[in-house]
């Protein structure tokens, strides 16, 4: 009995998942068609909304700590790029590998001095010391580089292609590689590694991954240097395209958070198709000049749509 | 339930007519910064009420913003008096709230968390680009401060909107519904079996502590003259309260009025020391009080009490 009402269930949610897969094919081709910039540059968008989602990701399914100090350290990491090509003229493409590791090594040292000391505690607790964390840094950040915005100027970000009529910047294309990049690594390390499986294990039950002989508190910190890693590398990346300010991360966090809720805690991949739905909207309402300033809202609007639709589904089940 | 001891009323009526009386005696300055207190003490005050029920809100900034605009708009493009603006505020925020609350308080833990700083987001966004009506980024100008601007008259007017804060949050404190809100925190399921309400109560706080920050934000944009996105929105409208409430220490009434009083005026110090960048001091003090202290200082000094 209960064996084939989860089976309708799966059915049921296949078809839809077919369902959405066609209609969201569809409106990509009718997209593509109509304004081919959109799609071009809601994808580069996605890219970039997606490589710092990702992370988070990682560290809300094993870890299961909602990080609201994640855009910051972002913000950190680029912050130490820009301070390692400006002193050694180092291009920011190979500052991001010093700054992956030390962003990932700062990363740890934050979290076993702080996070790690509640992990036990009520989940108020975490939010508001994550928050804590995050005005800390920023704040840090503003007094030893003040707000005002800082820029690398380099050639090849704006590079572009020209295919008819259209002509487009190509550069951002690096996110969505970079996005790519992280989800087919996490995948590979997740299931083909010892340690990424007793990561997963960890994720889904720490308790029982203590008893086979786990040591979970090691692997905690792992993955939490591991997504702080790619936050650092992502944060070098975001710095050959955009403009840095001490508030630039802050945004990230909640907008990395909306991603992970609507894909799901634990469903990486679920991260791009929000990425890319996120992208395509903002882009789309950027194309229409009266409607412009909305394009913002998109995303709160989506978050709460996500949040409540979850819920409900929860307590139909 | 206990009791207030008779000291205490005795000590709490003094620090309340030397509150009242402070006008008489301090300048320009020193109202000045009694009025920052003030407002903080009454949005830390009100966070509170509503996190008895274990529910975070981090949207503070967001119904503050809503009742300064409500306010400053009914005046401008109702012609409303200023003093009602400021009551027509707290009503219309509670209006919102309610129907707001409907919708998402049944959401718990950081999926209401989340919800409550998108909310305040997209408020911000939506007074942003109502241009024509709100003004748009660059905001409004009323024609002058309420009552001429007159320092003690403003001060007076934020000691009211505080009074009302404290009223509450001690009725609050002292009627069924801090029951409610405690088991709701302490156990929602056995909350919910021995048949309490908890939507109904949740709702009561949400809607009681989102009228008073409204009110806060009609009481502020009147004592300024002037409304814009960033300045009413201002995320240290969310963030500075919370600090304050858990140095003080959390699911009371005296504890977050305890930190007001000794953050807003470190931060009236700190500002001159480090005029860019003081608040890392509030990000720090969150940190060590949620490690070391998670009851604040209140808590700690009601647990040596009891354990001398």
């Amino acid at each position: 009995m209960e064996e084939s009402w989860s089976s309708t269930c799966a059915t049921a949610s296949k078809r839809n998942k077919t369902m959405a897969t066609i209609a969201g094919a569809a409106a990509f081709v009718a997209l593509a068609i109509w304004k081919p910039t959109v799609l071009i540059y809601g994808t580069q968008q996605a890219g970039l909304y997606a490589s710092i989602a990702i992370p988070m990701g990682l560290v809300l399914g094993i870890v299961h700590i909602v990080n609201l100090a994640h855009g910051e350290f972002m913000m950190v990491a680029a912050y130490a790029a820009y301070s390692l090509s400006m002193a050694t003229g180092m291009d920011p493409l190979i500052a991001l590998i010093p700054t992956a590791a030390a962003t990932s090594l700062f990363g740890f040292l934050v979290y076993r001095l702080t996070i790690r000391n509640a992990l036990k505690a009520p989940e108020l607790n975490q939010l508001i010391l994550t928050f804590g964390l995050g005005i800390t840094l920023s704040q840090i950040t503003n007094i030893l580089f003040t707000s005002q915005t800082r820029k690398l100027s380099l050639d090849y970000v704006s590079a572009s292609v020209t295919i008819g009529e259209l002509s487009f910047g190509i550069w951002s294309f690096v996110f969505v590689a970079a996005a790519i990049a992280m989800t087919v690594g996490l995948k590979l390390f997740l299931t083909r590694t010892m340690m990424g499986k007793a990561a997963v294990a960890v994720g889904q039950n720490p308790r029982g991954a203590a008893i086979v002989g786990i040591d979970v508190d090691r692997t905690y910190g792992f993955i939490f240097a591991l997504a702080l890693a790619m936050v650092g590398a992502v944060g070098a990346l975001f710095l050959t395209k955009s403009s840095i300010f001490p508030g630039v991360g802050g945004p990230f966090t909640m907008k990395s958070f909306c991603l992970v809720a609507m894909a799901g805690v634990g469903n990486i991949p679920g991260i791009l198709a929000a990425s890319l739905l996120l992208g395509l909207s903002e882009a789309f309402l950027r194309v229409f000049r009266e409607l412009r300033g909305w394009a913002d809202i998109v995303f709160f609007v989506l978050i709460i749509a996500v949040i409540l639709g979850r819920s409900l589904k929860e307590r139909k089940s | 339930m206990k009791k207030a001891s008779l000291p205490g009323i005795l000590a709490a009526f003094v620090i309340a007519a030397l509150a009242v009386a402070l006008p008489s005696f301090a300048g320009a300055y020193p109202l000045q910064v009694a009025r920052n207190v003030i407002l903080y003490m009454a949005l830390a005050v009100s966070w509170d009420m509503l996190l008895r029920s274990g529910q975070i809100s981090f949207g503070i900034a967001g119904l503050f913003g809503f009742g300064a605009y409500a306010s400053v708009l009914a005046v401008l493009r109702g012609g409303m008096d200023p003093w009602l603006s400021i009551l027509f505020a707290a009503l219309l925020s509670g209006i919102l709230s309610f129907a707001i609350g409907l919708a998402i308080l049944r959401l718990r833990l950081m999926y209401f968390s989340i919800t409550t700083l998108a909310l305040a987001e997209i408020l911000r966004i939506i007074i942003h680009n109502l241009h024509d009506f709100s003004g748009g980024p660059e905001g409004v100008v009323l024609e002058g401060s309420i009552a001429g601007g007159n320092a003690s008259a403003l001060y007076l007017l934020s000691l009211a909107g505080l009074a009302v804060a404290i009223g509450t949050s001690l009725y609050f404190e002292k009627s069924k519904l801090h029951l409610a809100l405690t088991a709701i925190r302490n156990n929602e399921t056995s909350a919910r079996s021995s048949g309490v309400d908890i939507f109904r109560y949740l709702l009561i706080a949400f809607v009681a502590s989102s009228a008073i920050q409204g009110m806060m934000g009609g009481i502020y944009v009147q004592s300024y003259g002037f409304a814009t996105p960033e300045s009413v929105f201002d995320a240290n409208f969310t963030l500075l309260p919370l600090a304050m409430a858990l140095l003080g220490g959390i699911h009371s009434t005296i504890g977050p009025m305890l930190g007001a009083i000794l953050l807003g005026l470190a931060a009236e110090w700190l500002k001159l020391q480090i005029p860019y960048g003081h608040l890392v001091v509030y990000g720090i003090i969150i940190i060590i009080v949620i490690l070391f202290m998670p009851k604040g200082l209140y808590g700690l000094a009601r647990g040596g009490r009891k354990s001398s």
